[in-house]
């Protein structure tokens, strides 16, 4: 059910990706016993305002107890005083719009008498007397902070059930200015409230202990991160389609790539391609909106708002961004705070607060000693880019707006590869955890072995034959994996593709049972040569020196495994070599439920023009992918005639504005999942939808047409038909039997 | 299955009185109306036993059924009588799922279908 939005800045319907976080939220109201707050440890812009807004949505349409209280510390928030002003307010007045079941008493403005007047009358009392202390208490800035902040803990007392959902993400970077949310959040872990605390990750210690330590626990945290591509896409495609704006497969990945699945920067960038109607069919397109949006939108308000909190004034901010510019630029990205400080020549205190509030805001990472510019943001690092040449090298405006585009192009192609790569990979990062001293075939680490005795045979033979197997490695226990990149910035790998797995060797954790293990998967489009398998042991051994590995082994996957001579050196340098389909073997003995892609590779899709006969090419397709699984005749046949009364389906009844049909097909252990999808609206009873007439004797007589739905409902063993955002969707299952 | 290029004119053949259309591997939309234009020029020509021969059929979808449906009315309204002959089973199975073959003889082949006819006359001379 979709609740009106209340506080929300968006429909639920158009929220996506948090929905497991909402859930923890909502459960959290009413979860009795030992009292404490959930915290939520959000990463700058990834929605954690919003997803607090949604909750308070979801909790006031419940109607259940506690009431829920929204409260969001602002920037604009000048003194401890003015907050605490405000939050009396907001709570005695979300108190009164839930009672009254009336939200929009949540947005109007209201006076005291105005809460007075709207309060029901077992509530007048309560209400009346609180803003009699509230007014009581004018004379000391101090009490009256205090009397404001433990309301929730006053309406507790008094039998009122609330819960406080806090966001503290909007409060400034410095730490006097956490301390009021210090005091709010300390005022409610001593009132035995359940409540909810979003802040930046990055403060959140600050906001829960204070500068005095002071002693309390969540009893949860939740880490809101940027989102899933799955849900950074369907909020791309939502807002496009509630723009109208046109969008195609490969730029809605160039956008979620480069923005990094921020729904912030995703939300702002679509509404400036609303502004300004542009068509994003086109990397051109994308790469020019978006250098606008650097050098004059919202992207750039969104840094330069955050670069005035951090350092007011002109002088400084220029001094900012050139030693942000040059570290950034400089190999390793680090300083030394000793050279930030020298470099930005302020006082001690005031560079204190610059490095905290962009450490806050994650524009850089820092340490006891040093500082490294946060690069892994594709758009705060173009920001600074550009901002640096027009503001601190003066270049012309004109100038840097055509080379930052010429750039981004360039860029795109990398940006698309890199992503491509990482859904490629067989997901090292995944699989090594689970080795967990498990023995598996040996010949599963021998691409020699392994060839020698299964290359060609079909995956029963192979399994047979390696649960046959007598020889067995026993896998190490690995504790912790990591991206090579992330020890050493001199390793040119992929994060997904070169690993550093630190393990045990058995259970026993001993310096003697210590083991490193290198995992690379490497690129080659035949066996691997020798002198490619040499290149990466050396670099892999390098790696392993340089980060004072002293027992390490090399694993080297390549997708067709390795030649004679390759094998030869493997065996030498006692490093273990695979290909993928062993490592696709592995990971299924290792677990059933392996994240390995290998699931992707018996996915098929395809799309068709709407035209003649053109259904007898999607057919034709399904019945080579039958039959490599094994369907009886008969059954393949039902599938090509459920599949070409699918595809008439769709170009009969739906009005689609690309007269595409859209097919997936995916090969399961017992089944095979047909999809058929198009765009574009279903008429009204359009015969194909309902499905209902059917048999040639329906309506006295025999019916002349409809029965597509019918027979694929009789051919097949399950078919949904559903409406999606964008059109029609069939899917339909055969069992293999 | 040859997927362009399908013939555009429809194979028959006059046994008797009867004539003998022959179905082409896909019967869809289009290839169903041309069978329908034949039978019903053959109707019009005064022939009042149709067989249809499906030996080279091999998909039909549910616009071709459709028109077969059509064709089985427009043979009843001629008080014509129509065979279906050489449905392989994948087509006899469809034909069974949508309740056509309690309206229409359906034959092994040609020959049955031809019998049929030759029966029925000697019936009615």
């Amino acid at each position: 059910m979709i609740h009106p939005r209340i506080l929300s800045s968006i429909n639920q319907d158009e929220f996506f990706g948090r929905d497991a976080e909402a859930r923890d939220i909502l459960r959290q109201s009413s979860s009795a016993g030992d009292a404490r707050g959930l915290v939520l440890m959000a990463t700058p812009d990834a929605g954690a305002s919003e997803l607090l807004r949604q909750a308070y949505d979801q909790l006031f349409a419940r109607r259940g107890d506690p009431v829920p209280i929204h409260f969001a510390f602002k920037r604009s928030d000048t003194t401890a005083a003015n907050t605490a002003r405000r939050f009396f307010q907001i709570l005695l007045q979300q108190l009164v719009a839930y009672r009254r079941v009336n939200p929009s008493l949540c947005k109007t403005t209201l006076t005291f008498h105005d809460l007075l007047e709207l309060a029901l009358p077992s509530d007048y009392e309560l209400i009346n007397n609180l803003i009699e202390g509230f007014e009581r208490e004018q004379g000391s800035e101090r009490t009256l902070i205090d009397y404001c902040l433990s309301l929730p803990n006053r309406l507790h007392a008094e039998g009122r059930a609330i819960y406080p959902l806090i966001d503290c993400t909007r409060i400034g970077p410095f730490k006097e200015e956490v301390a009021t949310g210090h005091q709010l959040v300390t005022e409610l872990s001593r009132g035995g409230l359940q409540f909810v605390l979003a802040g930046l990750r990055r403060q959140t210690n600050d906001l829960i202990h204070g500068p005095d330590e002071g002693e309390w626990e969540a009893n949860a945290t939740l880490h809101i991160d940027s989102l899933s591509e799955t849900s950074a896409q369907a909020l791309l495609e939502s807002l496009a389609r509630r723009y109208g704006i046109d969008l195609n497969t490969p730029t809605r990945d160039l956008i979620l790539q480069q923005l990094k699945c921020s729904p912030l920067f995703i939300t702002e960038f679509m509404r400036a391609a609303r502004g300004t109607e542009a068509k994003l069919t086109s990397f051109l397109a994308c790469q020019r909106l978006y250098v606008d949006e650097l050098l004059g939108g919202r992207i750039q308000r969104h840094f330069d708002r955050i670069l005035q909190v951090i350092a007011p004034g002109a002088q400084i901010k220029r001094t900012l961004l050139r030693v942000l510019y040059e570290s950034a630029m400089s190999e390793t990205r680090k300083s030394s705070l000793w050279t930030w400080k020298k470099r930005l020549g302020v006082a001690a205190h005031e560079f204190e607060h610059v490095i905290e509030a962009l450490h806050v805001y994650e524009l850089v990472n820092s340490t006891a000693a040093f500082i490294e510019v946060n690069s892994e943001s594709y758009v705060w690092m173009d920001y600074l880019r550009a901002h640096y040449r027009v503001e601190v090298s003066a270049e012309p405006r004109a100038k840097v707006v055509a080379t930052t585009l010429l750039e981004t192009l360039k860029r795109a192609p990398q940006t698309m590869t890199r992503k491509y790569r990482r859904e490629a990979a067989v997901g090292l990062h995944s699989l090594l955890p689970q080795f967990n001293c498990q023995s598996v075939p040996a010949s599963l680490f021998h691409y020699e072995r392994f060839a020698a005795a299964y290359k060609g045979e079909d995956v029963t033979t192979i399994d047979e034959g390696l649960d046959a197997e007598t020889e067995l490695i026993q896998l190490p226990q690995v504790i912790q994996t990591s991206a090579c990149a992330s020890y050493s910035s001199t390793i040119n790998c992929d994060h997904e593709r070169c690993v550093v797995a630190h393990a045990f060797e058995s259970a026993e954790y001993t310096d003697e049972d210590e083991v490193v293990w290198l995992a690379a998967e490497i690129d080659s489009k035949l066996a691997a040569s020798r002198e490619l398998t040499e290149e990466w042991c050396n670099r892999l051994a390098g790696f392993a020196r340089e980060s004072g590995f002293a027992r390490y082994r090399i694993w080297l996957i390549t997708p067709e495994g390795f030649s004679e001579r390759a094998v030869e050196l493997l065996n030498e340098r006692e490093a273990f070599g695979s290909s993928r389909q062993q490592v696709q073997l592995l990971a299924a003995r290792l677990s059933e439920d392996t994240e390995v892609v290998e699931s992707k590779s018996d996915e098929y899709e395809m799309i068709i023009p709407m035209g003649v006969d053109t259904e007898l090419i999607a057919a034709s397709t399904v019945e080579k992918i039958a039959r490599r699984v094994k369907f009886r005749p008969e059954a393949i046949n039902q599938i090509k005639t459920a599949v070409i009364e699918a595809c008439i389906n769709a170009a009969e009844h739906s009005l689609s504005p690309d007269r595409k049909i859209y097919q997936r097909f995916v090969v399961e252990d017992d089944k095979l999942v047909v999809t058929v999808a198009s765009r574009g609206v279903v008429p009204a009873q359009a015969p194909g939808q309902n499905g209902l007439s059917g048999d040639i004797d329906q309506n006295g007589g025999k019916t002349r047409r409809g029965w597509g739905l019918k027979l694929i409902r009789t051919l097949m063993d399950e078919v949904e038909f559903e409406h999606v955002d964008d059109g029609t969707q069939l899917r339909m299952t055969k069992y293999i039997r | 299955m040859a997927e362009t290029d399908r013939e555009t004119s429809i194979q028959t053949r006059a046994v008797g009185d009867a004539a003998i259309i022959y179905a082409s591997d896909y019967l869809n939309k289009l290839t169903g109306e041309r069978i329908e234009r034949e039978c019903r020029r053959q109707f019009d020509s005064g022939r009042r036993t149709l067989i249809i021969n499906f030996r080279d059929t091999e998909l039909i979808n549910s616009i071709g059924v459709s028109i077969l449906v059509g064709l089985i009315d427009a043979a009843e309204q001629n008080t014509a009588r129509l065979i279906f002959s050489d449905v392989n089973s994948n087509t006899a199975n469809l034909f069974e799922m949508l309740g056509l073959t309690r309206h229409v003889s359906v034959a092994a082949n040609e020959d049955e279908a031809l019998s049929w006819v030759e029966r029925d006359s000697a019936a009615t001379a």
